[in-house]
């Protein structure tokens, strides 16, 4: 196999045919927190991308050198990392309201909300621990490059499915929906269905 | 049991946490952005509900516009007069000119003096019925009585009784300007809360077809601006309008208005909607039902208005 293809594939996995939110369902208080316009969702989206390959880059850095070599990565992992990630959303906060206003101004209000995000942390982990929340023991860990291309995935994934969830959610506010279904009770349906639609990638190229 | 692994978790988890707090520690001073200590206490001072009745997404973007001037002092207006006070406070300015404002209705038509001519039974809103079919009421100018404004007003400042007479509430009135917005006959205007002489009515018909649509119309018969001793009432588009930058509230032309359009504020500390609406005292009681029209007075007027239109 090639190279760009193994990684194209590596991506694709992670976007589409498991994707973060309608196939592992990790993630959906901002799923459905954020989704009500397409302007938040955007914010959110850029938000989410820049930050989740920044804390999976530093989290795989920080368990391939201290972690593992020390041995206490197996239990460890989940409070390093939020460590990890709580302070790198900080340190990112600071830089980008000193170096960049107006991407402060675009991004600001979604950067605590990420701290938090359980999408950050699954990406994290599953980039140094592969196939971890799909219980399928995997002996084999990505390498840095192969661990930034599937964070990317992930939230290429998490950002496409909650960019299309608003712009439908914003439809479905005008749609004559019933009474009792309006607002949340119909995205829930809407996400169902959506997450079913999801399904039919599965087996694509034998992923 | 391995005691070490206990070691190196703790020495493991300690060095991050030491790492990352130094860099964010290094970072706080490195990439301090100097945010004026005003926003903050402007922030204080607003009431933090992020209404965002001032056209700002929240309190935060508005105590930032008032300190970078972008904004007036007085840009919250749920907060009223006492939060601006506090933020002209901080900001070093006089709040100066702006007197609190308090929302009138220039309508006075209940349901028992104004006819309607169909009922009205569609989407329940005046703006709806307005574009609609005008609403059911005979007067073309009135209030509709479909509780807009009441809605709107996020202190429920409005209410409406079985007869359809609106009241506002000066108590609870914060004069965000909100109903004035959604009136689609324009009937509700903010006025200086000290103010005490009100027209009542908006009628834009004049004499016997004023009173044909509502038994308390404005007729415009002009009486009111020519007993004005400070000019400060004029008859426009056939009613009476006050400008308040002049009137002393004598009250002269409450006196003489034949249909009762123009009446007198009285603020009563126990009252629960913090006053009523009063004929000047001394006034002659007419014999209309529940105002009190003198019926000959105004069978005058009329005429004369009818007179004066047909020299026209």
């Amino acid at each position: 196999m090639n190279e760009a293809w193994r990684f194209f594939l590596l991506f694709f996995g992670a976007a589409i045919v498991a994707n973060i939110l309608l196939i592992r369902f990790i993630a959906l208080c901002p799923f459905f927190g954020v989704s009500g316009s397409l302007e938040t969702s955007l914010g959110m989206s850029i938000s989410v991308i820049f930050v989740m390959v920044m804390a999976t880059s530093v989290s795989w850095v920080a368990w391939n050198y201290v972690l593992e070599p020390l041995g206490v990565g197996e239990f460890l992992y989940i409070p390093a990392f939020i460590l990890i990630i709580a302070s790198l959303v900080q340190f990112v906060e600071m830089v980008i309201k000193k170096t960049s206003p107006p991407l402060y101004r675009a991004m600001g209000i979604y950067l605590p909300l990420i701290t938090t995000n359980c999408a950050v942390l699954a990406a994290a982990t599953e980039s140094v621990k592969p196939g971890f929340f799909t219980k399928l023991n995997i002996p084999y860990s990505y390498g840095f490059v192969e661990s930034v291309v599937y964070t990317l995935g992930v939230a290429v994934g998490f950002s496409l499915v909650l960019i299309i969830f608003a712009a439908i959610r914003e439809r479905l506010d005008m749609a004559p929906v019933p009474k009792f279904f309006r607002g949340v009770p119909i995205a829930f349906i809407t996400a169902a269905l959506f997450s079913l639609a999801f399904m039919g990638f599965a087996g694509m190229f034998g992923l | 049991m391995d005691w070490s692994l206990i070691w190196k978790a703790a020495i493991a988890l300690a060095g991050f946490g030491a790492l990352l707090g130094a860099i964010l520690a290094i970072a706080s001073r490195r990439f301090h952005v100097d945010v004026d200590a005003r926003v903050e206490e402007v922030l204080e001072a607003l009431p933090g509900s992020n209404c965002g009745a001032c056209g700002l997404p929240g309190c935060e973007p508005a105590a930032e516009a008032v300190v970078k001037g972008e904004a007036p002092i007085t840009i919250c207006r749920a907060g009223g007069p006492d939060v601006a006070d506090r933020v002209a406070k901080i900001m070093g300015v006089e709040v100066g000119s702006t007197v609190p404002l308090k929302a009138h209705i220039h309508c006075r038509g209940g349901a028992s003096v104004s006819p309607i001519r169909a009922v009205y039974q569609g989407v329940n809103s005046c703006r709806a019925a307005e574009i609609a079919v005008g609403g059911g009421k005979a007067c073309p100018f009135g209030c509709l009585c479909l509780e807009d404004c009441a809605k709107v007003c996020p202190v429920s400042a409005i209410t409406f009784d079985e007869d359809c007479i609106r009241r506002v509430n000066v108590k609870k009135c914060t004069g965000c300007g909100l109903c004035s917005d959604v009136c689609p006959r324009d009937l509700i205007e903010m006025v200086p809360a000290d103010a005490t002489v009100f027209v009542r009515c908006k009628s834009q018909y004049t004499g016997k077809k004023a009173l044909s649509v509502c038994k308390v119309a404005c007729i415009g018969c002009k009486k009111c601006e020519k007993t004005c001793p400070e000019d400060a009432i004029h008859v426009e588009n056939g009613f009476a309008v006050i400008d308040y930058d002049r009137c002393t509230d004598c009250g002269d032309c409450a006196m003489v208005c034949p249909t009762d359009s123009i009446q007198l504020w009285a603020a009563r500390v126990g009252h629960p909607e913090g006053g009523e609406f009063i004929l000047p005292e001394g006034k002659k009681k007419g014999k209309g039902p529940d105002y009190a029209v003198d019926t000959d007075e105004l069978e005058m007027a009329v005429a004369e208005v009818s007179a004066e239109e047909a020299v026209e």
